[in-house]
């Protein structure tokens, strides 16, 4: 593929209309995107995920539609939720009567404070043309910000859904934004049904001593492309701990940026539950720019059928970062012969007095731990469909809000034959 | 209740038992005894039909059927239980949950009614008293982070909830210490019935003070050397094992 046909492609993508505000963002954008080229198996950043089958399609832009969102209400957020359809803001699917006065958890549409923040975070090292795109093409997207201080006690919910009766591109977009001391959970859930591309761009910055948690669910549809980007920024003694379970889409991407200050603290954790041809990446950066920072990263995969996992975890401790703790974990069950993964640590460590580990293990169920589990009486079945629930539902465990620990529990008991098994939660 | 006659096993090609007799009868206790990488500790495993062991030679019944038969779980619904060693750590199962499912499978194999969550609830507050545990054990992942002994107390709790006839209980006084040594020896006595027979398998003799054996053998090189009376133990926790050792080269008693 010659380049001049590739950009174009990127192009392609580009045919909707350019919405009016944030002129200038989406003018860098486009600019960067003209130079660009599609990312090929070539690119070493892109050497194992295959874009071609979604060169293949056209995706024009998504137009409004509704949904029936009752499938998707949490008990804990039902007065805590923005609900976003194809890119746009749905009002009537939306309540937020719950949230605390003060937060403001609205569209970006009609939050004009927002301006000055948005595109702000960065620059990255791992710029996605994704990220771009949406930059570019972004019709709307919510905003979060907790001022200084307060600890929000109930949880917001996000919800992105996509319906597409033909293939459409969306742009699902959040800023969030914790001021000083605050304290936040939020849930993003990504839905759909149909076939398309959503490239979701998350920015986030939290502020001196302020702790974001965040659930990230993706359960796109089956024919869905999912590449994401998310960019954090951690002040000084600030934490952010994410979660990314990865269920949906036939191909998925994800691109966690975070930079930490003195003394902040980040985990980023993930699970990916793949089987048939599902393939989905995660490509982490993990900044430490500065001295006594500490991150933690544990990333699972379960991969059946025919479906590929691939895990690149870069993590750059800056020459002056001295005190950083960062720690890497990658692990990889194969249940088929046909799955594979490809598992990457990346560590670029420029100051002396630093504590980084990092380890991958891909693998089949321990022998030892199916005998200890027969030896109770649990048939082989049952003993290796257990291990399986249990290896996924590991990164489950902590979730603080429950009906979304249970659903997901249930999710991971279907899609890990645990059912027969009965109630484990 | 278990008959073993002239029992050989290797592991990786190996020899690792080398001809073993031993006959128990429901309502006793048997001790097994011996120094580190006697085989007593492949014993317990062979009988619970670990996967790293190969059976190459003579026979094992319980209950008058063979063994051998019977998978490593069918083996467990039938009656048998080994408490491990160095109990397995499922992250991600709660302690709890895996009770139930392993108290279920075993209540569905005899034909008894299987408990629901809240019915288990109530069962296993009962058990839990019975070897100390705190309760906070029963939500956690099953054995993730605990210690040594909480992994001990809880191989004794799974006892309790299966409530087998045959317990093979691997060292467990290894990583215990005195006082939870003696909780446990305490409900395992308590556990034990007419009907029910105990094989302990242990390098000290010091478990064997609160659970006493009626017989004690000393198995060294993949044979046993020596059975006795729980005397024996007394005498081996004086005079260590190179005696009996020494006696077996000479020819000595069988």
């Amino acid at each position: 593929m010659t380049s001049a046909v590739a950009s174009n492609l990127l192009i392609d993508l580009l045919s909707g209309p350019r919405p009016a505000e944030w002129e200038k963002l989406r003018e860098a954008a486009e600019a960067r995107l003209a130079g660009q080229e599609w990312p090929t198996s070539s690119d070493e950043d892109w050497k194992y995920t295959d874009l071609k089958a979604l060169a293949a399609l056209s995706f024009p832009p998504a137009p409004r539609a509704t949904v029936d969102i009752s499938g998707h209400l949490l008990p804990e957020m039902v007065g805590t939720r923005q609900v976003f359809v194809n890119g746009h803001h749905a009002p009537h699917a939306s309540c937020a009567s719950a949230v605390p006065a003060g937060v403001r958890f609205l569209p970006l549409s009609t939050a004009s404070e927002a301006c000055h923040a948005l595109g702000t975070v960065g620059p990255t090292h791992n710029q996605s043309p994704f990220e771009d795109l949406n930059t570019a093409r972004f019709e709307d997207g919510a905003v979060l910000l907790v001022p200084k201080n307060m600890k929000v006690a109930l949880p917001l919910h996000l919800l992105f859904i996509t319906k597409a009766e033909t293939p459409v591109i969306v742009f699902p977009r959040l800023l969030v934004v914790l001021e000083r001391g605050a304290e936040l959970e939020l849930v993003e859930e990504h839905h759909g049904e149909g076939t398309y591309l959503t490239c979701p761009v998350v920015e986030i910055r939290v502020a001196e001593g302020a702790i974001l948690r965040h659930e990230r669910v993706q359960r796109d549809g089956d024919e869905a492309f999912h590449l994401s980007t998310l960019k954090a920024e951690i002040a000084k003694g600030g934490q952010y701990h994410s979660r990314t379970l990865s269920f949906g889409a036939r191909l998925s991407r994800q691109q966690p940026w975070v930079r930490l200050a003195e003394g902040a603290e980040a985990s980023l954790d993930g699970l990916a539950l793949l089987e048939g041809q599902q393939v989905a990446d995660t490509h982490s950066f993990m900044l430490h720019a500065e001295p006594n920072a500490s991150s933690h990263q544990l990333h699972k995969c379960i991969v059946d059928g025919k479906a590929r996992a691939i895990f690149n975890g870069q993590v750059l401790v800056a020459p002056h970062a001295q005190g950083t703790d960062a720690k890497q974990q990658s692990r990889n069950l194969l249940l088929s012969e046909s799955a594979r993964v490809d598992t990457k640590p990346q560590l670029e460590i420029y100051a002396d007095d630093v504590k980084c580990s990092h380890g991958a293990t891909v693998g089949q169920l321990d022998p030892e731990e199916l005998f200890y589990l027969q030896s109770r009486g649990l048939n082989a079945d049952d003993a290796r469909n257990l291990l399986t629930y249990g290896f996924a539902a590991d990164v489950l465990t902590h979730i603080p809000v429950a009906s979304l620990r249970r659903s997901l529990r249930q999710l991971v008991m279907a899609r890990t034959q645990a059912v027969s098994l009965g109630d484990l939660s | 209740m278990l008959s073993i006659k002239n029992l050989t096993a290797t592991i990786n090609g190996t020899p690792v038992l080398k001809g073993i007799d031993l006959e128990i009868k429901a309502g006793e206790i048997h001790a097994i005894m011996g120094p580190n990488g006697s085989g007593k500790s492949t014993l317990g495993k062979v009988l619970a039909g670990h996967p790293s062991y190969v059976v190459t030679g003579g026979e094992v019944r319980f209950e008058g059927q063979n063994l051998f038969d019977l998978e490593p779980d069918a083996r467990a619904r039938a009656g048998i239980f080994m408490g491990f060693q160095h109990p397995i750590e499922v992250p991600g199962v709660s302690n709890a949950s895996f009770l139930r499912l392993a108290y279920n499978k075993k209540a569905e194999a005899e034909g008894r009614d299987e408990l629901d969550p809240l019915e288990f609830d109530d069962f296993i507050h009962e058990k839990i008293k019975v070897v100390a545990m705190k309760e906070e054990f029963l939500d956690r992942s099953l054995n993730e982070g605990f210690s040594g002994g909480e992994k001990k107390r809880n191989e004794i709790l799974q006892m309790a909830v299966l409530e087998p006839k045959l317990a093979i209980l691997d060292e467990l006084d290894s990583g215990l210490d005195i006082d939870a040594l003696r909780v446990l020896g305490d409900a395992v006595n308590r556990l034990q019935r007419a009907d029910r027979a105990l094989l302990i398998i242990t390098h000290f003799p010091r478990i064997l003070e609160t659970i006493q054996p009626h017989f004690v053998h000393v198995l060294s090189g993949g044979r046993i050397l020596k059975s006795a009376g729980k005397e024996l133990a007394l005498e081996l926790e004086e005079r260590g094992y190179d005696w009996v050792l020494e006696e077996a080269a000479a020819g000595g008693a069988r």
